[in-house]
């Protein structure tokens, strides 16, 4: 405890002002008169560190830590800090948050186009059954068209035949009126 | 990560060491920030999705073509329907006349 007295008392005299430091040599295990102390530390009030306080009880030195005084904005800094780090993590975190809505949209649109395609299909497929209905009430009338189709086929084969026939019959003919 | 010194080093201040540790967490959040979104490798299937949707988006074009042009035959049919019925219609009549004809 007696080492306590004699940092606290360089650290005093560190921090007092070059002119006035008489008790900066204040032997160890003695006590430094408060009331002086304070007067000097408030010469220097600005960047000074706190006055260190010994205190004696019961024979064992004690001090207390000598701590430089907090800035005026430090208040002001650790926001503007922390905000400044709210920013930037959010710029990270934003780019996949871009790449989620990119896909979003591109899902979306993708759905549209299908819900197009869907309502087109719908309609295809209801106007397809209408006409096979159509077509099947009419398949009496094409197979009708298919058997006169078939019909006057052979009727003109049997015309060709007739007519090679009469031919025929025709040489023939001329040929025993010569004789 | 950081490193966890405590104590006041030789010759260096505790502002000093205050101002060192607030940077170097604030390093380790930026880092595992940066580790957290590296890690989900969301970047990496975001963007494959994203390109397998370009390319699948030429095929949706193509089959949205075919069935617009499937639509268009299906009226045309649904025309040459309507003109084939018209005609059958005609053809009734036309029995009725070639029945009375052949009797």
């Amino acid at each position: 405890m007696a080492a306590t007295g004699d940092e606290a008392a360089a650290m005093d005299s560190i921090s007092r002002a070059p002119a006035a430091h008489p008790a900066a040599l204040i032997p160890a295990g003695g006590t430094s008169p408060p009331g002086e102390g304070a007067a000097e530390v408030s010469e220097s009030p600005a960047a000074a560190p706190k006055k260190t306080s010994t205190n004696s009880d019961g024979g064992v030195e004690t001090a207390e830590e000598a701590v430089e005084p907090a800035e005026p904005d430090i208040n002001e800094l650790c926001t503007d800090m922390f905000e400044k780090m709210a920013i930037f993590l959010q710029g990270e975190l934003t780019g996949t948050c871009e790449d989620y809505r990119l896909l979003e949209n591109m899902n979306k649109l993708t759905s549209l186009k299908y819900m197009e395609m869907k309502d087109i299909s719908i309609n295809i497929s209801r106007n397809l059954q209408d006409l096979n209905n159509k077509y099947a009430s009419l398949q009496p009338y094409l197979d009708q068209i298919n058997q006169i189709e078939e019909q006057v086929s052979s009727l003109e084969q049997a015309a060709y035949k007739l007519d090679a026939y009469s031919k025929k019959l025709e040489a023939r003919f001329k040929k025993l009126e010569k004789r | 990560m950081a490193s966890t010194e405590t104590q006041p080093r030789f010759g260096q201040s505790v502002k000093g060491l205050l101002s060192d540790k607030v940077g170097s967490c604030s390093g380790d959040v930026i880092a595992m920030t940066r580790q957290v979104l590296k890690g989900s490798r969301s970047q990496e299937l975001l963007g494959q999705a994203a390109r397998n949707m370009v390319i699948q988006e030429d095929a949706i074009l193509h089959s949205e073509d075919s069935l617009r042009k499937m639509s268009i035959i299906t009226t045309h049919l649904q025309y040459q329907q309507e003109a084939i019925q018209k005609n059958v219609e005609h053809s009734k009549n036309l029995q009725d006349q070639l029945r009375h004809l052949l009797k």
